[in-house]
């Protein structure tokens, strides 16, 4: 059973104050939550939310459903996410996701044997200007070739 | 009051209505899916589009409040066009089989669908494929790609139930509606989420797929599961009564009901009901016959016994006018005053679930206590079972509860009440051998609520009529007609047997089937 630690309950409770309702807090809640249970959501993690939130378990789903920060599967150690968005995609994003999945051999939205390495391919992360990008869990590479991915992927 | 006009004519409208409240008002037809009166606004559906003079752009009337002098027409090309093509984004991903889907008939979506000849798709791409039969709990079951995400079972959960077991959940096309890791919706007024889905996606268990509505008629009653009376809607026809929905009345029920108010209707079906007059001696088995013989029978039985040793049990399922009736034939016939009754749990009677259902399951309570009081019967009940020990009472007549299974001690007063000699027992319910003592004894098949006209009493004292009544079984009477037939008047005129036009329908014989 998932619980969130002390720190995270005391930043759960203090963004449930800091909007008008506390709906408005399961966004930050959540990535807290998905940062302690090793980057993904179970629906155990919504269970103690809506416990600790006091707020039906449904409507803290109906955000995790909707948004893909939220992973709803686990993921590697590193979590890569290629931007497939439009200049990306013109700019060869979706090949360069392509590319990376063939060179690590996994398959999108998996992890790799070694646990490592999962891949996914998202919306636009609003880094246009450098096409094609990908996010590699917090940080940004960007005007990525093929190539020069797998090198940083390998470096890490 | 605010004048308006709509679609050319004039109309005066309270303050703070919006445009979908004044066409209702006005009886204007308006195409609308997520609105419902009961509920929050959402302006999801789209469909409410009409234009108001003045205003370059439509609006949904859903949500915009009338003003002064406001000109609102929803008769106008813009408004039919911009319906039309909301209307299609609607149909892009439901399926257009109408034909098989339960809903058909009653379907919002297909009778806007049929109105603008929207049989083609326009749209190339294929339809999203989503979760058919799912069980959404005990009663409901969920078709997602039926949804047209109007949001009002959601919304009813929210703010009715406060139950929060619906949500919308993933995104764009692939949105929809669920419960939270599959969990049961299994609140006592998940059925209403069915009544209010405006298309196919949420049906009933127990009605899906049993009976076309077209095939179906509709008769107005009270439901008998507790003392609020809510209105009801019994869909039934010539195979049986079908299902159960509530009928809006804003003084009693609004427009919900309790899933358990439902079930009851099944219990009016012939494999829980008594179906023929009954009789036993001592230690004989079981004799069957025509009620109204027996009937007959019983009551030369209880006027063989001293007068005064009579004693008439009432509880409070039965209508003003039967209590009326019985009490006045057991008065004169008996003159005796020993008129008891009872309640179900007391210790229930005064719960209240914060919606609807009531702990008292009497629908008739206050009509009982009423003539009770009027009448001045006081008698409690040790003293009859004082009266019955000592042999000072040997004739009981009983109008037993037409749902024992609100009365969990009913076995148990049954057996205190056949020490008496001669034991009458109207009943809508057979009666088990073990809950009665050896003696004279006669069961008496009542008719249920669904067949039977009368007023009941809500717990407000809203006095309600139970409508125009069915036939179910035939054999069945009412407690007024056992008070006729008490007063010795009435066999002579009546040849024929109750109900003998009547045919026993076929689907009676057997249980309703589940999912």
């Amino acid at each position: 059973m998932f619980r969130l630690s002390k720190k995270g309950l005391e930043f759960v409770q203090s963004e449930m104050k800091r909007y008008e309702t506390k709906r408005s807090a399961i966004i930050p809640a959540l990535y807290c939550a998905q940062n302690e249970n090793d980057g993904w959501i179970s629906q155990d993690v919504i269970a103690h939310l809506s416990e600790v939130m006091e707020l039906p378990a449904s409507q803290i789903h109906e955000v995790f459903e909707f948004y893909t920060m939220f992973n709803k599967r686990p993921v590697g150690k590193n979590h890569v996410q290629v931007c497939c968005n439009i200049s990306c995609a013109m700019n060869g994003g979706r090949e360069l996701a392509d590319h990376i999945l063939k060179e690590f051999s996994v398959n999108e939205n998996e992890v790799t044997s070694d646990g490592k390495l999962s891949v996914s391919r998202v919306e636009c992360l609003g880094s246009c200007g450098t096409a094609p990008m990908m996010q590699v869990n917090d940080d940004y590479y960007e005007n990525l070739t093929p190539e020069r991915a797998v090198e940083i992927l390998k470096d890490l | 009051m605010l004048k308006c006009t709509i679609n050319g004519k004039q109309y005066a409208v309270p303050e703070g209505a919006s445009i979908i409240e004044a066409f209702k008002l006005a009886g204007e037809s308006l195409a609308h899916y997520c609105w419902h009166p009961a509920l929050s606004v959402a302006g999801v559906c789209r469909m409410c589009m009409v234009s108001i003079e003045g205003n370059p752009r439509l609006q949904i009337a859903c949500n915009t409040m009338v003003t002064e002098g406001m000109v609102i027409s929803n008769q106008s090309h813009a408004v039919k066009d911009s319906v039309k093509w909301v209307l299609d984004f609607h149909l892009i991903n439901h399926p257009l089989d109408c034909p098989i889907c339960d809903q058909a008939g009653e379907c919002g979506l297909q009778d806007q669908y049929m109105m603008f000849g929207k049989y083609t798709p326009e749209m190339a791409m294929p339809k999203q494929r989503k979760r058919k039969v799912v069980s959404l709990g005990d009663r409901v079951v969920l078709d997602s790609e039926r949804c047209i995400l109007c949001s009002r079972c959601v919304r009813f959960t929210e703010e009715i139930t406060k139950t929060h077991e619906l949500g919308i959940f993933h995104r764009g096309d692939r949105s929809e509606i669920g419960t939270f890791n599959d969990r049961p919706l299994n609140n006592n007024y998940s059925l209403n989420t069915v009544d209010i889905c405006p298309v196919g996606a949420l049906t009933s268990k127990k009605f899906r797929f049993r009976q076309r509505v077209w095939f179906l008629k509709e008769k107005k009653s009270i439901c008998p599961g507790c003392c609020t009376g809510c209105n009801i809607k019994v869909s039934y026809n010539s195979k049986g009564v079908f299902r159960v929905k509530p009928d809006c009345n804003p003084d009693v029920n609004g427009y919900w009901m309790c899933d358990e108010g439902r079930d009851l209707c099944e219990k009016t079906q012939s494999v829980d009901r008594l179906l023929k007059g009954m009789s036993k001696y001592g230690e004989e088995k079981w004799q069957e016959g025509p009620a109204l013989k027996f009937a007959k029978q019983a009551c030369d039985d209880l006027s063989a016994l001293p007068s005064s040793s009579v004693a008439l049990v009432l509880t409070a399922q039965h209508t003003c006018e039967e209590f009326e009736a019985l009490i006045q034939s057991f008065k004169s016939k008996f003159k005796s005053k020993k008129v008891y009754y009872w309640v179900n749990r007391p210790e229930d009677f005064h719960k209240f679930d914060g919606l609807l259902l009531r702990g008292d399951r009497n629908p008739n309570t206050v009509g009982l206590l009423q003539i009770l009081e009027r009448e001045g019967f006081k008698s409690t009940w040790s003293e009859l079972l004082s009266d019955l020990s000592s042999g000072a009472t040997q004739g009981v007549i009983v109008a037993a509860p037409e749902f024992p299974s609100f009365y969990p001690d009913f076995s148990e007063k049954l057996y205190e009440l056949s020490r008496a000699k001669v034991l009458t027992c109207l009943t809508s319910r057979p009666i088990k051998d073990r809950e009665l003592l050896p003696g004279q004894r006669w069961l008496i098949p009542l008719k249920s609520f669904l067949e039977k006209e009368g007023t009941f009493i809500n717990y407000r004292g809203v006095q309600q009529k139970l409508g125009t009544p069915l036939e179910l079984v035939p054999d069945a009477m009412t407690l007024s007609d056992f008070a006729r037939i008490l007063s010795g008047d009435w066999l002579e005129r009546q040849v024929e047997p109750l109900g003998s036009q009547n045919v026993i329908n076929e689907f009676m014989k057997t249980p309703m089937r589940g999912l």
